[in-house]
């Protein structure tokens, strides 16, 4: 009530926090629905990379939320030359084609080299070593035929709604891939 | 009682502000501070250093480049009177010496290589067959399909024989000119001392000299191998390494030409480049190195797996020593002639 007598104020107090109530459940109740739909969604849908847009800038060795990167470099055996002198192995200018620490492109040693008939060696990565910074990747882009390429490992990532290697990457080459075939599939 | 004045709102808020423009450019100094700028990724795949070239062992000069017009340039080849062929896509083109486009004709599958003979007549292998075509693009000849995985990218024509490439088969066949299957060629063999094809990417080139001898590149043993007639193998040359004498890469070199003189021109992809080399294999000089072909190896744009396969060069050369380099990459076509 007004003490200089003006006409009451039509929206009492207790309509006012009735009306609150009323605003407050239906935005509640609203943004329980938008995040349901939104976790139904990413439920169905993962983070992968399209190795066609990929730029190998070694982002993903460092952006990702987890203490060791979700990326690993994946061998596609289909394309693989299985060479002698595989430059995604090897520094450029080798001492010699063994496996030296001081031959090896990869900082952290996790491609393993096995022989398997004169001259061809199979590639092999060892995940648990492997960080995602793409060296070899572009190694064997640059000289071979690419069957180096990053992916998004599925035991490994978390799936964050916003995927920190994502908002960074400067190919645009994450996407969103079905859960259900979470995988690149090249088809040359 | 004097008091103290209160803080007005007025100032309450422009000082909050001016708080947060101060606090809000702090924490992105210190962000900056932590994250390293993008050039300094220490994992960079570094071979800057690799794609310059001595320009005193440059010894040939551009005379003219220009754009083929599509996209899915892959071969080039010369033909009679300073005409270029180039096979694109499902198509042949035919080019003036100029560069301008003459005529164009649809083989109707993917053309994989190519060659003019001396009568004009052009040679076609696309995946598994050879076809022949006169110089108006009448097609007069159809061979039957190689066997097996057959995956043609080589094709090399003399007066009595037609040389055949097959990079899915490892081998190289020489037919008579109708066609038929007279000898197979470079498949591993200890009794014959021929160690065999080593292909990690398809690129089986070919080249027969005035000397009756064929040159073969053989790719994943870094080297060229020299064939007699027969198939024995009577010499090879090349080296793995970067150096400018040796071949880069898994598997170079990826084209061949023979100067008239005999000496033998080879094409590299990766560090693109197009060197000299003596008919017995010494490294002489360079027509042009990565500078003059940006494009190939950049990463600076989209490109399939199959596209990265074709990331190369092609090199023809013809009876007058004028030399033709395609850029698979840009689609472009580079003249050069010797600076002597």
């Amino acid at each position: 009530m007004s003490a200089s007598g003006t006409p009451m104020d039509p929206n009492t107090r207790r309509e006012f926090l009735r009306n609150g109530l009323r605003v407050a459940g239906l935005t509640g109740a609203g943004v329980a629905v938008g995040v349901l739909t939104h976790h139904t969604a990413s439920a169905d849908t993962v983070w992968q990379i399209d190795p066609r847009k990929c730029l190998n800038c070694s982002r993903c060795a460092t952006q990702c939320v987890l203490e060791q990167s979700a990326v690993k470099c994946v061998n596609w055996f289909p394309i693989c030359g299985y060479c002698d002198l595989c430059t995604g192995y090897f520094e450029p200018q080798p001492n010699g084609l063994n496996t030296g620490a001081e031959n090896q492109l990869c900082p952290t040693s996790a491609i393993l080299r096995k022989f398997v008939e004169d001259p061809y060696f199979e590639y092999t990565i060892d995940e648990s070593l492997c960080i995602g910074c793409a060296k070899c990747v572009e190694g064997c882009r640059l000289f071979g035929n690419g069957s180096f390429h990053l992916q998004v490992r599925h035991d490994r990532c978390v799936n964050c709604n916003e995927c920190a290697i994502a908002k960074s990457c400067p190919g645009d080459a994450f996407y969103r891939a079905p859960a259900h075939d979470p995988y690149f599939h090249f088809t040359a | 009682m004097n008091q103290q004045p209160g803080l007005s709102r007025r100032g309450f808020l422009s000082r909050a502000a001016a708080g947060g423009v101060v606090a809000g450019w702090s924490t992105q100094g210190a962000r900056a501070a932590v994250q390293p700028a993008s050039a300094e990724n220490p994992w960079r795949y570094d071979v800057d250093q690799l794609r310059k070239v001595d320009p005193a062992l440059i010894r040939f000069e551009p005379v003219r480049q220009f754009p083929v017009g599509h996209a899915a340039a892959r071969r080039v080849v010369f033909g009679r009177h300073g005409r270029l062929f180039v096979a694109a896509g499902k198509s042949v083109l035919a080019l003036g010496p100029e560069g301008q486009r003459e005529s164009a004709w649809d083989v109707g599958e993917q053309v994989r290589c190519l060659r003019v003979d001396d009568a004009g007549a052009v040679w076609i292998g696309v995946k598994d067959r050879v076809l022949v075509f006169d110089a108006n693009g009448e097609r007069t000849a159809r061979w039957d399909a190689f066997a097996g995985k057959a995956y043609l990218t080589g094709l090399t024509v003399t007066e009595r024989d037609v040389w055949v490439a097959d990079s899915g088969n490892r081998v190289v066949y020489r037919c008579d000119r109708k066609g038929r299957l007279e000898l197979r060629l470079g498949e591993r063999s200890a009794d014959r001392k021929v160690p065999g094809l080593v292909l990690p990417s398809p690129f089986l080139d070919i080249e027969a000299g005035a000397d009756g001898l064929l040159r073969v590149n053989n790719a994943g043993r870094h080297r060229v191998e020299v064939y007699t007639r027969d198939g024995d193998l009577e010499q090879s040359w090349g080296r793995p390494g970067v150096a400018i004498d040796s071949f880069c890469g898994c598997c170079n070199p990826i084209g061949l030409a023979l100067l008239p003189d005999g000496r033998c021109l080879t094409a590299e992809k990766g560090l693109p480049r197009v060197k000299v080399y003596s008919a017995a294999g010494e490294f002489e000089s360079v027509v042009a190195g990565p500078a003059s072909f940006a494009a190939v190896g950049s990463a600076e744009r989209e490109q399939t797996v199959a596209e990265t396969a074709h990331d190369g060069l092609d090199v023809a050369v013809d009876g007058e020593g004028r030399i033709a380099v395609l850029d698979l990459v840009g689609g472009t076509l580079h003249l050069f002639r010797s600076k002597a």
